[in-house]
């Protein structure tokens, strides 16, 4: 059978039941990856939101210590800071990635390059969040006593206890551990098959005959 | 409805047939054809602003389609791509294929499932009777290699539907 003969019958094959939106508003969100993405960092920005917002209620109403206030003043800079500086990359890639109108090749080399930037951002951003985190968690849950310790260690003119540093250190430690592991496997289920297709089309695309 | 929407509707619906024959191309299973056709019209609204009058409304819907097609994931819980097609996808297949140019046509549709995401875009285009020229720009490579990458393609494509 020769494929150009059947251009007739693929010409007649129109579409008999096809239902098309009567209007944009019956239109589902996308469930494209990218979609995802922007949704999961939509989500994220609101959540860290709404996590400053308990921490600044934690610092002012939570602990009444002017130490606790003044400690967890740095780790609320430091975060923000961070904060600052990733949400920001995050918001140019949410604005730039809904580009569909570019050849294949190109759009498909333009999002498989912002999805995987994009994604060693975010290990790299949970990577510095997260010893602060920890701290900050320690810090919380240890509450008054914490609180005196740290007081106790900073004003005293010996040096901590090594079985301590072992503690603090060997917690910081596991922390990044978990979050290496937690952080690669939420990537790679999230975006790994997808990122893995899109260089596939990327290869299929480069071969020159 | 402002104009805009009410003007891309229009557009849409006077053009269906290309998302009708790319979601058939790029998906054999007919849920998973609708999720893809949601998601082209939803990627065409969203980028209907980059659309310039002085082009064809269906060059530019190929390009944004098709690349919507290409990066699209069907949802996990279905069948994966290598299982065999369910049994009343199959029968509806044979049910339309009435005349023998249809049945022929239905055993291509078939044929092609066969076909890597690129080679699909190349015979949507060819069988469009899209010019070498503009597929090469729309694919982003050279005419050369659109001939020589459809050359090889039909013919794989006439041994799949021989066996």
């Amino acid at each position: 059978m020769n494929i150009d003969d059947l251009k007739g019958a693929w010409n007649q094959d129109e579409p008999k039941d096809m239902h098309l939106p009567v209007s944009t508003a019956q239109l589902s969100k996308t469930t494209s990856a990218v979609g995802k993405i922007r949704n999961n960092m939509r989500n994220e920005f609101i959540a860290v939101l709404v996590s400053y917002a308990a921490l600044i209620w934690l610092m002012f109403y939570g602990i009444q210590s002017a130490f606790f206030f003044n400690v967890t003043s740095i780790f609320v800079f430091t975060l923000i800071v961070l904060n600052c500086f990733y949400f920001f990359r995050f918001y140019l890639f949410y604005k730039s990635i809904s580009r569909y109108d570019f050849n294949v090749k190109d759009s498909i080399r333009k999002i498989a390059y912002e999805v995987e930037l994009n994604t060693e951002i975010y290990k790299t951003y949970n990577f510095c969040v997260t010893p602060l985190a920890v701290l900050f968690t320690f810090i919380l849950l240890c509450g008054k006593n914490g609180m005196d310790y740290i007081r106790h260690i900073l004003a005293s003119n010996v040096s901590v206890a090594p079985g301590n540093l072992l503690i603090v250190f060997a917690t910081i430690l596991i922390s990044f551990f978990i979050t290496y592991v937690c952080i690669n496997h939420h990537v790679r289920q999230q975006y790994g098959r997808y990122l893995a297709t899109l260089k596939q089309v990327m290869d299929d695309l480069g071969q020159e005959e | 409805m402002d104009n805009e929407e009410a003007r891309f509707l229009h557009l849409i619906g006077e053009n269906k047939g290309i998302l009708y024959k790319i979601s058939k191309i790029y998906e054999d299973n007919p849920e998973d054809r609708d999720d893809l056709l949601q998601e082209m019209i939803v990627q065409l609204w969203l980028a209907f602003d980059s659309f310039r009058a002085e082009s064809k409304f269906s060059s530019w819907m190929y390009r944004v389609a098709l690349n919507t097609a290409i990066v699209f994931f069907k949802k996990q819980k279905r069948r994966p791509d290598n299982q065999a097609l369910p049994y009343q996808f199959e029968r509806a297949e044979e049910q339309s294929a009435a005349g023998e140019k249809e049945e022929q046509l239905a055993a291509f549709y078939k044929a092609v499932q066969q076909l890597n995401k690129v080679e699909k875009a190349l015979i949507y285009l060819y069988m469009e009777d899209v010019s070498y020229m503009e597929i090469a720009s729309n694919l982003g490579i050279s005419e050369g290699n659109v001939r020589v990458r459809l050359n090889r393609i039909k013919n794989k494509l006439k041994e799949l539907i021989k066996n």
